[in-house]
């Protein structure tokens, strides 16, 4: 198990170098930023992989590893929609450099 | 395990920000995502063999089914359907993230329970609230705030039994222990549904963003309940992009994030006892909706006699008065203002046309944004961009806003309170302080506006009543903007 401290410490780290560096990116880019955030945020399903897996290897109830899986699918839509609709869009703005 | 699946974490880490950092040009912006969406997936991999669970058949499964329906929502929607499901999938991530939580509430120690109970509550805060919002950006919901009996109260009631219910399973175990899960749960889905219900339409841009940040914070806890470094990183990334999306679009609409969260200047003061007499109230809205309509057809009426006024007036003196198209046609330099009427009347293509119809005739052509034009941050940006319209001409609204003045003509389209000067001096109203375009300055304004109604703010916009240089084209943006371009000589 990783000490807790690490961990709230690795939250605040990533907290502030994100607001920095995310700080960088023009307000004509807000919207494919925000889904590409909004992509990463489906991360989640790193922790419900890793939840259901010991449920399921622990032959823990039935119950658990449908609200796992369930929690994976939610993710996996979230992840791949997101990165998605965001490539989508960024491809729009690209095809008019290619033109010009 | 723990060390190198830390380094490898960190490192998946970093590769995350360099994508983003990627995104900060329109040039690397594809392969930025890209190189997120492969940190993404190397996480994965790397999850399913540090957690020992390769074997385990059902994950690839559920992976399969989330994926086959998130790839075929992505290649379907809309570009017009864009807020509502950036809000739809960062509901989902929230749910999972309170899944999550559930799923690890059993786990040892105080710190393991406390963040899984956040986890649950945060968690269900973003989907709840989340679903609302696209709700409401989809037009199933009202637009308008909902306001309930008692409504700050219970706000503010449900959540601090979320926040009793977190502290207390902190030192609960075995069936208080669920109880306390349960008890989160409820009373966080209660909040989040209360809070988005009584956001307007037009702080959506600000919602939306917050409920962004908090699927990044309820990941990022959710992270530190089952002790994954690469979950607790990237979450805290969400987190702080969403923040600061929120803050941008705070200042852009000189707004208060309390005053959204808690409706205080979005509550309109016509309605001030609306908790007190239903009846009445049932009352009011039945005039009001009946004003609406008069209002709507006294609209339509003046749209039409506007167009036989043009048609009237352009056929037997041209050259003597002036008409949109006419000041168009003489035009050396506009700026196009587009606002969310540009979305709903999905206008966009028709502006691009006008912009190249008055390109071709040699003049130069800028498009003006205001930072909370739309429903979400950016949103004109990306309509334009699906219209083909080159992103170098979109302007930021403090890189244009000195140019107006010097401008031959503007042309605002579906856009009212970014531009309404009376953000600068009418005092106690929502708008009073707001960063507007200076669209008043110009020498001639063209409005292809549905009708004259005041914005979202309720404050009327004097420039529509200006004595001269004001051409108004109402109606649906498509037509007013197909006759003046067939109009321009």
């Amino acid at each position: 198990m990783i000490h807790p401290l690490i961990l709230v410490s690795v939250f605040i780290a990533s907290t502030v170098l994100g607001y920095f560096i995310i700080r960088t990116v023009p307000s004509l880019l807000h919207t494919p930023l925000m889904s590409g955030m909004n992509a990463l945020s489906g991360v989640t399903i790193v922790g419900a992989i890793a939840a259901t897996g010991v449920a399921f290897l622990a032959g823990d109830g039935v119950l658990s590893q449908i609200a796992g899986g369930l929690a994976i699918a939610l993710a996996a839509v979230n992840v791949f929609g997101g990165f998605g609709v965001t490539h989508r869009m960024l491809m729009m703005f690209g095809k008019k450099k290619k033109q010009g | 395990m723990g060390a190198l699946q830390i380094v490898i974490s960190a490192l998946l880490a970093v590769l995350v920000l360099a994508g983003i950092s990627m995104m900060s040009k329109v040039k690397t912006a594809v392969a930025g995502n890209l190189l997120s969406a492969l940190a993404m997936l190397c996480g994965i991999v790397a999850t399913l063999l540090f957690a020992g669970v390769v074997s385990v058949w059902t994950i690839y499964v559920s992976i399969l089914i989330g994926a086959l329906a998130g790839s075929i929502i992505a290649i379907r929607v809309k570009m017009i359907q864009m807020p509502q499901t950036v809000a739809l999938f960062n509901g989902l991530g929230g749910g999972a993230s309170a899944l999550v939580g559930i799923l690890s509430v059993g786990g040892d120690g105080a710190f393991v329970r406390f963040t899984a109970l956040l986890a649950v509550a945060v968690g269900m805060v973003t989907l709840v609230g989340s679903l609302v919002a696209a709700g409401k950006l989809h037009r199933v919901l009202p637009q308008k705030p909902v306001v309930w009996k008692g409504h700050s109260l219970l706000t503010v009631l449900f959540l601090a039994l979320t926040l009793v219910f977190v502290a207390a399973g902190i030192f609960a175990g075995g069936a208080w222990l669920t109880l306390c899960t349960a008890g989160a749960l409820v009373s966080a889905s209660l909040f989040g549904l209360w809070f988005s219900l009584r956001v307007g339409g037009a702080d959506m841009p600000i919602t939306i963003s917050l409920l962004n940040s908090l699927s990044g914070v309820a990941g990022a806890i959710a992270g530190m309940a089952i002790g994954d470094v690469f979950l607790v990183a990237v979450g805290g990334i969400v987190g702080a992009s969403g923040l600061l999306l929120t803050q941008i679009m705070c200042r852009a609409m000189n707004r208060k994030l309390m005053g959204i969260l808690t409706g205080a200047a979005v509550t309109p003061s016509a309605q001030p006892n609306i908790n007190d007499n239903e009846e009445l109230v049932k009352r009011i809205m039945d005039l009001e909706k009946k004003i609406q309509q008069l209002e709507q057809m006294v609209a339509d009426l003046e749209a039409r006699v506007k167009t036989l006024d043009g048609i009237v007036s352009a056929v037997p003196a041209a050259e003597d008065k002036p008409t949109a198209a006419s000041v168009l046609s003489k035009a050396k330099d506009v700026i196009i203002v587009p606002g969310y009427g540009m979305a709903l009347a999905q206008a966009q293509h028709q502006v691009r046309q006008l912009a190249d119809k008055l390109e071709s005739r040699g003049a130069r052509v800028r498009y003006a944004i205001h930072p909370v034009a739309g429903r979400m941050p950016g949103h004109m940006n990306v309509l334009l961009a699906e219209a083909d319209v080159d992103y170098e001409k979109l302007f930021e609204m403090d890189a244009i806003n000195d140019d107006f003045k010097n401008a031959d003509a503007v042309v605002v389209i579906g856009a009212n309170d970014v531009l309404n000067p009376a953000a600068r001096n009418a005092v106690g109203t929502p708008i009073y302080g707001m960063p507007v375009l200076n669209v008043d300055q110009a020498p001639e304004v063209i409005v292809c506006n549905y009708d004259l109604k005041p914005g979202y703010a309720g404050v009327e916009n004097p420039i529509y009543s200006r004595s001269k240089g004001v051409y108004l084209e109402l109606g649906d943006a498509k037509e007013t903007l197909m006759r003046l371009i067939s109009g321009i000589a």
